[in-house]
């Protein structure tokens, strides 16, 4: 039973949608670019970049992970939203990878290693960075179906059409309005998400209590609740994965580099890293909180066999009615943002780098955004057949993390080498991308082989990890140096363009 | 009991950083898309 009223609750969430629609489809005349469409022009400026980068890096899938690690794992779940925000405060005030970035004037990370690795190693990470987002992307919608489907209390048989209703409505101003249209959503969802949010913690904090909730995690988890390094299932390798892990996040998952890419200048992109890293301890810590308060209230028969559907659960018979609608706009607000954010993304990768080699001669701005609008559809049908009417089989988690291992490796590897090293060449580049695909790969399927399970959990996903980074970035070194007559830097700097900003 | 402590003060600076952060960007992001908005319309009809 649930205290979701379809009458108080539905009209807030109603309220916000039609909002949220109005706005989006409003900004569209503004698009007459390319660039408006891809990079708004690359005049976003560092509040609204803050407000965009936060909405976007939580969604509701975030959500029920960093809820299932409170309720798994105590306040020491908490670790990797302290590492990337560690992560994400260090690279903004070097401005490490993301200033020479910005100044390479590139739309697309892509597009950059072009300069120092050739045309067939942009076209390759092209494909690696589309097919590890878009598989990552692909289980979004129906996770964020299942939560609603638990607070709200309706039935299971309308979650394909719900969830399609959504996908739609955040389709329709994506391809009208490109990032100009996914900033102004954010920032509205940013505000209605953080609201939501604060009030429900707040609500939790005075009604479960503090004590409560220690006492919860200290009574199940022990010590290892409260300190990672003690902890059975996590130690020094879980946070030196996270370390890595969060770290590459930072500096090549696209949809977070869009934001510096989108930025007046390299400064402000470095400025919106300063300013929302902190927030990620916050993705981490307020819905872990929430996971906590579900391990403090529910018995175990309460939650079921899947911790993840803990913390819908408890909020669907806590919360009161009125505080379900600000529930439901919040996270309907994160998940709206992320999926737009998301589908612009990796369309702009689709059309700058993949679609490149096929473009003969230049596009009109017309020809550009017809073909980018193009593409997100063909997107949004993608994410509509594989995530919501093609249910996955298998565990989410090791789905999750191994597609986006793939990705972060080999990516981040290319990045530093072509930032920093002149004498990275193409060699070194292909061999980063095999490595980095090869290893976590290979881990799977042994995972999945009954001869060599047993191994495969001995060595552990956290070593596996840590591993791929190390062969990944030893495979551009010694690929670089193997290649004929690259003893001498083989580059120049990376050429800056003038497209800063006042 | 320090680690119960460095958790209480975390879980503080959380709600004392994301409540004021949240009005300041909101206040300071309406003025960030305005100037956007208008930067766009002024350089409508070049190419990019």
């Amino acid at each position: 039973m649930t205290n979701f009223s379809w009458l108080l609750d539905g009209s807030i969430v109603g309220l916000y949608l039609l909002g949220t629609m109005i706005a989006g489809v409003m900004v569209r005349r503004y698009v007459s670019r390319v660039d408006h469409f891809l990079v708004a022009g690359r005049e976003m400026n560092v509040y609204l970049g803050i407000a965009s980068l936060a909405a976007t890096e939580f969604g509701i899938v975030t959500c029920m992970y960093t809820a299932q690690n409170g309720y798994d794992k105590g306040f020491a779940g908490a670790v990797p939203g302290l590492a990337q925000a560690l992560a994400m405060f260090v690279i903004g005030l070097t401005g490490f990878c993301i200033k020479p970035l910005r100044e390479s004037g590139a739309m697309t990370i892509p597009e950059l290693f072009e300069k120092r690795f050739g045309p067939r190693i942009r076209w390759a990470a092209g494909v690696v960075i589309v097919l590890g987002g878009l598989l990552n992307m692909g289980v979004f919608l129906r996770t964020g179906g299942e939560f609603l489907v638990l607070v709200c209390g309706f039935d299971v048989k309308y979650l394909e059409i719900t969830m399609t209703a959504l996908l739609v409505a955040v389709a329709v101003y994506t391809i009208l309005g490109g990032m100009l249209s996914v900033l102004v959503t954010d920032f509205l969802q940013f505000v209605v998400m953080s609201a939501g949010m604060l009030v429900v913690t707040g609500l939790i904090l005075s009604q479960v209590g503090w004590d409560r909730l220690v006492g919860a995690v200290q009574t199940h988890h022990g010590a290892g609740g409260f300190n990672p390094f003690v902890n059975p299932t996590m130690g020094w390798p879980y946070v030196i994965f996270n370390l890595l892990l969060n770290a590459a996040a930072c500096l090549t998952w696209q949809a977070v580099i869009a934001r510096i890419l989108s930025a007046k200048s390299a400064r402000t992109g470095q400025r919106i890293f300063t300013g929302t890293a902190f927030f990620f301890v916050c993705r981490f810590m307020i819905p872990g909180l929430w996971g906590i308060a579900a391990l403090a209230t529910l018995t175990p028969a309460e939650v079921g066999g899947n911790t993840l559907h803990a913390m819908p659960k408890f909020l669907s018979t806590f919360l009161p009615m009125g505080m379900m609608g600000v529930l439901v706009a919040a996270m309907l607000a994160a998940d709206m943002s992320t999926d737009s954010s998301y589908m612009l993304t990796w369309g702009s990768v689709i059309y700058n780098d993949i679609l490149a080699p096929f473009r003969k001669g230049a596009w009109s701005e017309r020809k550009g955004l017809l073909v980018n609008r193009l593409i997100v559809a063909l997107i949004g049908l993608f994410l509509l057949f594989y995530g919501l009417w093609y249910p996955l089989k298998g565990d989410l988690w090791t789905y999750l993390g191994v597609t986006g291992t793939i990705y972060l490796s080999s990516m981040t590897t290319l990045v530093i080498a072509c930032c920093y090293w002149k004498g990275a060449n193409n060699w070194g580049a292909a061999g980063a991308i095999l490595f980095g695909a090869l290893v976590p790969v290979t881990y799977l399927v042994m995972e999945q082989l009954p001869a060599t399970a047993p191994l495969t959990r001995q060595i552990g996903p956290y070593y596996s990890g840590i591993a791929t980074y190390v062969l990944v970035a030893l495979a551009m070194v010694i690929g670089s140096l193997l290649k004929p007559g690259a003893a001498g830097p083989t580059a120049g700097p990376l050429p800056s363009h003038s497209n800063q900003k006042a | 009991m320090r680690a119960h402590l460095f958790w209480w003060f975390l879980m503080l600076a959380v709600m004392v950083w994301y409540s004021t952060v949240t009005i300041y960007v909101t206040i300071r992001g309406v003025m960030d898309i305005r100037q956007m908005l208008r930067r766009l319309k002024d350089s409508r009809g070049e190419e990019s």
